[in-house]
């Protein structure tokens, strides 16, 4: 099965889905070095399990398993003998990956693949010194074992996973272009890839796709059938569930040390802010404060986009009381200001005071970054708004 | 969610694709428009293949059958509703009895263009980073391409509306989306990016038609060792602005891309960005014929901008005749109130018209706050005129407003906010706009028509003598283009801030417009409490339409 996914992968870039290959495109990169790595094994398992006589066909045979593993590049590729691979080389491959800035979840997989394709090397150089049959053999053997680390296998992350446990688990099986969802929450449609931090969590199929086979590259621990979805988790998916878990701890504890006594408003500046929100800000921001022809204000996709952008609650009023209306900026009151400003704080959970939301500006809302509030029960919970009251 | 939407989109492509066992089928072979079409755009009077018609972003059309005798018969012929959640800028392509059209939220929409019933509709979520709009899409090869407002580039299958392929587009997505429509030329997907409030630097990237990888960028401020990079104080160049968002011009002929650049940032200070700051306001003239583009000249229309008086009119190649001779002419026109005529093969001045007040232009916004007019959303915005031979004028639709300009002593960048070192003006006084006829003959008026509201839907005009434009209070009107009298006119009950159109289906013509309710620019308060139009009075829509007009 796993020609399916190479052929997906070939598809996608045949389509045209993904055209940025620049700079370098790692998944790809993963599967070529994978094929190059099983066409080198190939070749040293077909010598070892035949009859051949003579030395030549071994010499043949290692030189081929050589000219795979280390690319027409390299000093050791000898043209004359032929390539099962396709001439690029897993250590072609594997530098492509690795030579660039920074690294990712999946980099230690591929240095230590990295490293076994070079012991391999050179326990093929040496088999293609030895005169004696045996010597040849004990060569091999030690070759296939360092390659068999280079393949590792989907169960496993990390050094120990090799390529496929790296496929298989983080983001490098994600190919280029189908821009991955996030991997904490369920996939809301298929196909879809789910990512936390560099892991892939899940990868969900439409039912029509997944029946045809599930490629084998992946590392299935649990099927879920949803509905006409169906979700292979990965053996990542576990710890990505933990990240998942430890990162919205982590997020509630944060807004509860941001929120507090410095954003105050009143339950009556709400209510009055409510009124004013209808008639100057409804036009464009929406009833349920979503956006139409403006952007959203409240809820999820607001406070994602404030804190991705790190707003500060003095960013927030600078654009209301200076750019808004946008079709008549500063036209409102300050009262009306600071009243739709308490009423936006409302709709995005954060609690009523006693003390009003200020008229003129204060300092100390630059020191208050806008987060979804700790414990929030949202109203609405899809759009994740409160109502004001 | 926006982003699992990016993701599904690609991953749904390759699954259609490998699902039905190939690249989506386009259909008969010579069934797609070709490089010669839109060269020949002109000529071809049943379709409407690019923007503004023609390569040359001329919105005219040698036309007969509907003349000024008749033109108050035209009818409804048809209407379709679109999503509504913003205003409708699209300008509509049609070809082979189909009509692709979007809208604000990015929905791309394939109609029958003869009854607008929807053959299929691409739905589409992005995050909205400040407001809402799209002036529509390109169509070349079976493929219908649009620009997202979450920065990304998507080529549909025409015929089934499917996606072929994705792609991030737009470099920092933080502060960049696109609203432009996209221009297909040669092999190149054209498309420039709108992110010249938000802090970023302005560009036009080109885009393989087939596959949708990045040919090449051409930014609009010139980084260190370039010509042009000592007309900005210190390090203010990196966040200059200059956005090209609006629409382009070419000239095949040549291999010339005209575009207009936006203006300088921080949008109302000009103390942190001393210096011409070039290339902003301006237009430019780019050799596309090599692999990089070559800047051949530039007119900088505004130079040192602190008011947002961008030249937001897309430029429109033409030949018309100035004192007696007949030359080759570029139009453009900016926010600030003025009308420009360039000498194409140049960019030589040959004279500009004030089409809307202008007053203390020269002073910049300060702390206290000075009246300027334009308003930051007066003077000619991004739908623009046309010209018409049989006139030799050039038809310019205008909006009149002034406002009261704050600036404050410095900028501070805050990602994904606009970045403007004051805030944008209150409206000050009336709010009212113009229909103008130039005489480019002259450089004068030929007539101009003063009503009550913004005037910014781009103007159409046809050889039998007439002009097609639309205004923010939905009447949708035809002046008689000698004289400036309204022949008809029809009130749709929206906002018009899309151009109008026009094709040919089973021998009868077609004058098509957009309207929806309006975006953040102009959402006239006077909307809300039923402004006056031709025919009663304008509700605040909940809906948005696609209207095809015919004559009975």
């Amino acid at each position: 099965m796993r020609t399916i996914a190479l052929g997906l992968a070939a598809v996608l870039i045949l389509s045209g889905a993904a055209p940025a290959r620049s700079p370098v495109d790692d998944h790809a990169s993963a599967l070529a070095a994978l094929a190059d790595v099983r066409a080198a094994v190939a070749e040293i398992v077909r010598i070892e399990d035949g009859y051949a006589v003579g030395h030549g066909a071994y010499l043949r045979a290692a030189h081929r398993a050589m000219n795979a593993l280390v690319g027409r590049r390299d000093d050791g590729y000898v043209k004359s003998f032929g390539d099962p691979g396709d001439g690029v080389g897993t250590l072609g491959y594997l530098d492509l990956m690795l030579d660039k800035a920074g690294t990712s979840l999946w980099t230690p997989a591929v240095q230590g693949a990295k490293a076994n394709v070079l012991a391999a090397a050179e326990d093929l150089q040496s088999a293609l010194a030895q005169k004696e049959m045996e010597e040849y053999q004990a060569d091999l053997t030690r070759a296939l074992a360092s390659l068999a680390l280079v393949v590792g296998r989907p169960s496993q992350s990390g050094v120990l996973g090799g390529l496929s446990g790296a496929l298989a688990n983080t983001s490098l099986g994600v190919p280029l272009g189908a821009l991955s969802a996030s991997g904490c929450a369920a996939p809301a449609h298929a196909p879809a890839y789910g990512v936390v931090a560099g892991r892939l969590a899940y990868v969900a199929l439409p039912r029509s796709a997944a029946s045809a086979g599930i490629p084998d590259d992946l590392s299935v621990a649990r099927v879920v059938v949803q509905g006409d979805t169906v979700v292979l988790y990965t053996h990542a998916a576990r710890d990505a569930a933990a990240l998942c878990r430890s990162a919205a701890r982590l997020q509630r504890t944060r807004s509860v040390v941001a929120a507090p006594s410095k954003i105050s408003y009143t339950v009556a500046q709400a209510r009055a802010g409510a009124g004013v929100y209808r008639r100057y800000c409804l036009q464009c921001h929406g009833a349920d404060l979503q956006g139409t022809a403006g952007p959203s204000v409240a809820g999820a996709d607001f406070l994602a986009t404030a804190q991705r952008n790190k707003w500060s609650l003095s960013d927030l009023r600078t654009t209301v009381f200076e750019n808004m209306p946008f079709s008549n900026p500063g036209s409102l009151t300050p009262k009306q200001y600071a009243d739709v400003m308490a009423f936006l704080l409302a709709s995005n959970c954060y609690a009523s005071g006693s003390k009003p939301f200020p008229q003129t500006a204060s300092a100390s809302l630059a020191t208050v970054k806008l987060a979804q509030v700790a414990r929030a029960k949202p109203a609405n919970s899809k759009l994740g708004t409160c109502p004001a009251k | 969610m926006s982003r699992m939407a990016r993701g599904l989109i690609v991953l749904a492509g390759f699954v259609a694709a490998v699902l039905v066992g190939g690249s989506p089928q386009v259909g008969a072979q010579g069934a797609w428009p070709t490089s010669d079409s839109y060269v020949n755009a002109d000529k071809d009077a049943a379709s409407w293949l690019l923007p503004a018609r023609n390569y040359s972003g001329n919105r005219y059309l040698s036309e007969t059958e509907i003349t000024p005798a008749n033109v108050g018969t035209l009818k409804k012929a048809w209407s379709a509703n679109v999503d509504a959640r913003g205003p409708l800028e699209t300008s509509p392509i049609v070809w082979n009895g189909t009509m692709y059209v979007t809208s604000s939220h990015n929905d791309v929409y394939a109609l029958d263009a003869k009854t607008g019933a929807v053959k299929w509709h691409f739905p589409y979520k992005p995050h909205v980073i400040a407001f809402s709009a799209n002036r529509g899409v390109a169509l070349s090869d079976g493929k219908v391409y649009e620009g997202t407002l979450d920065g990304h580039l998507i080529a549909l299958d025409a015929t089934s509306g499917k996606p072929v392929w994705n792609v991030v587009a737009a470099h920092d997505l933080t502060n960049t989306f696109y609203t432009m429509q996209p221009v297909v030329y040669k092999n190149m997907v054209l498309l420039g990016a709108s992110n010249g409030d938000w802090g970023g630097i302005g560009y036009i990237s080109a885009f393989d038609a087939a596959t949708g990888k990045r040919l090449w960028d051409w930014n609009a401020i010139p980084g260190p060792g370039e010509a042009g990079h000592d007309s900005w104080s210190g390090d203010s160049w990196k966040r200059g602005g200059g956005a090209i968002w609006s629409g382009i011009a070419i000239d095949p002929a040549t291999n010339t891309l005209y575009a207009d650049t936006g203006n300088p940032q921080p949008d109302f200070l000009g103390t942190i960005r001393k210096g011409a700051n070039l290339y902003t306001n301006a237009m430019v003239a780019l050799d596309i014929g090599g692999a990089k583009p070559k800047l051949k000249w530039y007119r900088q229309f505004i130079p040192h901008d602190t008011h947002d008086w961008d030249p937001a009119m897309p430029p429109v190649l033409f030949t018309g005749s100035v004192n007696g001779a007949s030359r080759s002419l570029v139009a453009a026109g900016d926010k600030g109130g003025n009308f420009w005529v360039l000498d194409a093969g140049t960019g030589a001045l040959v004279y500009r018209l004030a089409v809307s007040t202008q007053k203390g232009q020269s002073t910049e916004p300060n702390r206290k706050g000075n009246i300027a007019c334009p308003n930051t959303n007066g003077g000619v915005e991004f739908n623009g005129g046309s010209y018409m031979p049989e006139t030799n004028a050039f038809y310019v639709p205008s909006v009149d407003q002034c406002g009261i300009w704050k600036s404050q002593g410095t900028a501070t960048y805050v990602a994904g906010q606009f970045y403007l070192g004051g805030s944008f003006p209150a409206l000050y006084g009336p709010s009212t706009g113009y229909v103008n006829a130039v005489d480019i003959g002259t450089g004068k008026f030929m007539w101009r028509k003063h009503l009550a509201f913004p005037q910014i839907g781009g103007a159409l005009s046809m050889s039998a003598g007439l002009v097609f434009t639309g205004g923010v209070n939905g009447d949708f009107t035809a002046y008689d283009a000698k004289t400036g009298n309204v022949l008809w006119h029809y009130a749709t009950g929206m906002t018009i801030q899309a151009p109008p159109g026009s094709y040919v289906l089973d021998g009868k013509r077609y004058v098509v417009v957009a309207a929806g309710p309006a975006g953040v620019n102009f959402a006239d308060p006077r909307l809300k409490q039923g402004a006056p139009t031709l025919e009663g009075s304008y509700k605040h829509p909940t809906s948005a339409t696609i209207t095809a007009f015919t004559l009975p």
